[in-house]
């Protein structure tokens, strides 16, 4: 985990002897060009499986034998899988900052809706964004629960469902879209014309599917728009 | 590190600029080169002759020469508007290409095709727009092909276009790209960081930064780490301090070697920059390259790679409280800048990139930016420009990296805020830039929805520039040291006017380089103009030492601790507290303690000049006397308890201070000794001329300051409590230099 910080481990005192293992894992292993993430799977004897992930982003993700690839984040706890994606990484802090991990365990099977980077761009300022991370973590826990539905779906079951209902309570209508999935915002609010679509469906992790969407749901503003987007250096 | 691209078949444009190439060549100009304007030079370029530059290119590397030859020579029939000429030279994480230009091309496309091992190709891919605003000498077209994973393999092929019509290929140049850096078989070498091994699907995190650090630290006598100071969450702020064979033992014998700081990663989400640092660190670490170990026997090399760990935690942009780092680089309200502060107070280096991602699609890979502030010394100014337009672009130029300046598109970005840390180290006599990284691909990178490709670019780019960055600075050691001199003397002259807010111009740089839109003006309003500098600001008990309500809950820290983390002279006196203008900081001084700041820390009162005239006779202080401009014609005597500040004054006649709460002498000339002898606090001569001996003896306070002074006669300091210092800028003493000052 990123966000637990042995400070007993203070570094960079040359009398400290670096343990071997912390080492092993910074050196350059010829011809293995990964992390060992196969080991989760643990039954050796069995082949992995290949998991077939379906839309337009998918090319641009990690491909078979590179890490992060589909096949390697099958059995890993959810939150670790998010954040091998590399296109997720808004979306991976917020569920450190909400302390949502939890929710995402095994114990519990879950389908994650997990917006892109862009699409969290798209629709909040930077500033709003850091208040989101750094001080408001209950509007975004609220936030991040309109993104998660209960039982790993894979998009096909989603689709058949017709309608899901996400653990923050709203409706989402789900049609067909390409291989995909629309999701639609169902209501009368004013964010009833909200909707997104699947760019990257049917990641596999322990207890948990993951389809990469390109919009945020849920029901808070949209802030971007102006020069805070990418505000200056 | 070792073998740096070089055009072998073509005659490049080797612009060097005279002083960088004093000791190795300075011959005519017989090149073909376009002639690129050379505004910030101070001396006259000299450029090596394109046929000297390929005889040596081609002695220095015959086997790199023979390899290039059998590619380019494949394909002989040539096709009408096809490009010619293709070669291609690796570089660290990218691939240069370099072709002939064809006559009547608006742009170029590059395009790239994997080669797998047994010799199949891939899908072809255009992974490169060339536009002629990307580098200065548009006769010579280069690109800097990145993103690619390390060490595969490609074929390239280059095609003009006219318009949106599309020119045949050229020939294709295969070649294998370099591998991650280092030996997998050479302890340190192997090392690499999480975002390497995870060929960028993940960034390095805290705590595989720490094991980094720490094993580099471990494995390398080049390298010391240290911990500058802790994050709000408290995590550690680590400090690389690289020198050969050793870097030296303390900050003020780092100080002493002209230091270069590279500062990694202040906005959280913006971690680009920060993965080239940890590279570069282990390069520097662990490279055999001789170039590099020269560079690192001549200077030291500062990387911070995580001033904001919380924020890079959080994928935040500010730290843990949401402050913007880069807004509060003055005012040191958090503990993340004031232990940067602090760091620059005691390592003072004289040189440093600050770096950034940059969401704006339509600028180059590299916007640079100097510090603008109008308060910074010109020379600052003019340094940090050569570096930038004398050299990046230039260099830019040869590796293919399109190097521009910051706002080229017209945003209304760069301007002069002292809040941020490329005009904060200005007004610190740090020459200094800005280095942003192009976040998504845009027009002219069309391969980077793949978003390891685009942090791969991004990463690979910024550590050409950080190590471009060192080049530059080892090979300019003497006109960087010099400006700093000048500035530093300038500054604690304290002449000239105030400016609140405000930027110099920055001129377009000449088409097709970008510039065609400048930063924007910035120029100072009439109301952010003070012509008449005070001589202090002084500060009430309450102002100096109240406790205040900025700053994040618990941590709140008192002007006194910030202007001392700044390393700013003060003065106490009966009433208060003053704070000279005469000291090497003072173009930030009214930016923090003027009631017409903009962003200010306290309003303090303005103390003006009590003699700008003619005084004839003995003059002796007893409370605060401030001589501006000032002619006494005798001698000065300052009682003890006395304050006494001296700018730009004319004294005939011996200065003499005993026991003074403070004694502030700069850009003077004095007939006559001048001594200083058990001061309470500050002693600061700086950038006089005295006709006799200088002495600075028992003072009390911190160290004195004892700086580009002409002393005909002895210097001698005995019996301070602290050692004083020069800041590196050689005093020229006719007679001995004595004890304490033997080195000054």
């Amino acid at each position: 985990m990123i966000d637990t910080l042995p400070l007993t481990a203070t570094p960079a005192r040359r009398a400290t002897t670096l343990a071997g293992a912390a080492l092993a894992v910074l050196i350059a292993a010829a011809g293995c060009t990964g992390p060992d993430s196969a080991r989760d799977g643990g039954t050796p004897a069995v082949a992995p499986r290949a998991v077939s992930v379906t839309g337009s982003l998918c090319d641009q993700l990690p491909a078979d034998g590179e890490p992060g690839s589909p096949d390697s984040l099958v059995g890993q706890p959810a939150d670790q899988a998010l954040g091998w994606i590399p296109v997720l990484t808004t979306f991976e802090a917020a569920v450190r900052a909400t302390g949502l991990a939890e929710e995402l365990t095994p114990t519990a099977d879950v389908t994650i809706l997990a917006p892109t980077d862009d699409a969290f761009a798209a629709k909040f300022s930077r500033s709003h964004l850091d208040e989101l991370l750094l001080h408001d973590t209950d509007t975004l826990r609220g936030l991040l629960r309109d993104h998660l539905v209960s039982g790993a779906l894979p998009v096909a079951e989603l689709v058949s469902a017709g309608t899901v209902t996400t653990l923050a309570g709203t409706d989402l209508a789900v049609t067909a879209h390409g291989d995909g999935a629309r999701l639609d915002v169902r209501g009368d609010g004013d964010h009833a014309d909200a909707h997104a679509e699947t760019v990257c469906a049917d990641y596999r992790a322990a207890g948990a599917r993951i389809h990469v969407i390109n919009q945020v749901l849920g029901t808070l503003p949209t802030t971007a728009g102006d020069e805070d987007d990418h505000p200056a250096h | 590190m070792g073998g740096k691209p070089q055009s072998i078949l073509k005659n490049r444009c080797s612009r060097t600029r005279g002083r960088a190439a004093a000791g190795v060549l300075d011959v005519p100009d017989h090149s073909s080169c376009l002639e690129m304007p050379l505004r910030y030079r101070r001396t006259t370029a000299g450029v090596f002759s394109a046929l000297l530059a390929v005889t040596l290119a081609v002695t220095a590397q015959p086997a790199q020469a023979h390899g290039q030859l059998a590619t380019t020579t494949a394909e002989l029939t040539v096709e009408p508007n096809q490009v010619q000429g293709l070669t291609v030279v690796q570089g660290d994480g990218y691939a240069t290409l370099a072709w002939s230009p064809v006559d009547g091309a608006t742009d170029y496309q590059i395009e790239r095709t994997a080669v797998a091992a047994d010799g199949t190709t891939g899908t072809p891919v255009i992974v490169g727009v060339w536009r002629p605003n990307r580098q200065v000498n548009n006769s010579e077209p280069t690109f800097a092909d990145a993103g690619f994973v390390p060490g595969n393999r490609f074929q390239w092929r280059v095609r003009a276009r006219f318009g949106t019509e599309a020119q045949p290929y050229s020939a294709a140049v295969t070649d294998t790209t370099r591998s991650h850096w280092g030996d997998p078989a050479v302890p340190g070498q192997n090392l690499r960081t999480q975002w390497e091994t995870a060929l960028g699907a993940q960034y390095t995190s805290d705590v595989n930064e720490y094991a980094y650090t720490a094993a580099i630290d471990e494995l390398s006598e080049r390298v010391r780490v240290v911990e500058i100071g802790r994050t709000i969450q408290n995590r550690p702020i680590n400090m690389f301090v690289i020198g050969y064979p050793t870097p030296p033992a303390t900050p003020e014998a780092v100080a002493a070697t002209n230091p270069l700081l590279v500062n990694c990663n202040v906005h959280g989400n913006e971690p680009g920059d920060r993965e080239a640092c940890f590279i570069m660190a282990r390069q520097l670490a662990f490279t055999d390259d001789p170039a590099t170990l020269d560079r690192l026997s001549k200077s030291t090399m500062l990387i911070l790679p995580t001033i904001n760990g919380d924020g890079r935690a959080a994928n935040s942009r500010g730290n843990s409280t949401g402050q913007d780092l880069n807004r509060d680089y003055s005012l040191i309200r958090q503990p993340e800048t004031q232990a940067f502060v602090e760091m620059v107070r005691d390592y003072r280096p004289i040189a440093s990139y600050d770096g950034h991602e940059y969401g704006n699609t339509n600028t180059g890979d590299l916007p640079m930016l100097p510090p603008r502030h109008q308060n910074v010394a010109q020379g600052i100014f003019d340094g940090s420009q050569d570096m930038i337009e004398g050299h990046m672009y230039t260099q830019g130029a040869k590796d293919g990296w399109w190097a521009c300046p910051y706002g080229c598109t017209g945003a209304n970005v760069g301007l002069g805020e002292e809040t941020i840390l490329r005009n904060t180290l200005g007004l610190k006599n740090v020459i200094n830039s800005l280095l942003e990284l192009r976040s998504s691909g845009g027009p002219t990178r069309p391969d980077e929805g793949n978003t390891a490709n685009n942090r791969r670019r991004k990463t690979y780019s910024a550590l050409w520039t950080f190590q471009q960055f060192l080049t530059y600075h080892t090979a300019n050691l003497g006109d960087i040291t010099s400006a700093r001199a000048e500035a530093i003397t300038f500054q604690s002259a304290n002449t000239g006017r105030i400016v609140f807010r405000g930027s110099r111009p920055i001129e377009a740089y000449p088409a097709p380089h970008p510039g065609d839109t400048p930063p924007p003006l910035d120029a100072p309003r009439e109301d952010q103009i003070l012509d008449q500098p005070p001589c202090a600001y002084k500060l009430t008990e309450e102002q100096y030492h109240g406790a205040r309500t900025d700053g994040p809950s618990g941590r709140q820290t008192t002007v006194a601790q910030r202007l001392a983390a700044h390393g700013w002279k003060v003065i106490k006196v009966a009433d208060g507290y003053l704070v000279p203008l005469s000291q090497p900081e003072r173009g930030l001084v009214p930016l923090l303690l003027d009631g017409q700041a903009a962003e200010g820390l306290v309003a303090g009162e303005r103390i003006a000049p009590t003699l700008t005239g003619t005084h004839n006779g003995p003059l002796t202080v007893s409370g605060v006397a401030c001589l501006a401009g000032a002619t006494v014609r005798g001698p000065i005597r300052v009682q003890p308890g006395g304050t006494l500040i001296v700018n730009g004054s004319s004294i005939n006649g011996p200065v003499d201070a005993s026991g003074a709460a403070g004694f502030v002498l700069t850009a003077s000339t004095v007939s006559g000794p001048v001594n200083a002898t058990g001061s309470r606090g500050p002693v600061v001569l700086v950038g006089n001329k005295v006709s006799g001996p200088v002495n600075v003896v028992n003072s009390a306070g911190d160290a004195a300051l004892v700086a580009g002074n002409t002393v005909n006669g002895p210097l001698n300091c005995t019996g301070n409590s602290a050692t004083p210092v020069n800041l590196e800028v050689a005093n020229s003493v006719s007679g001995p230099k004595f004890q304490q000052c033997a080195r000054l």
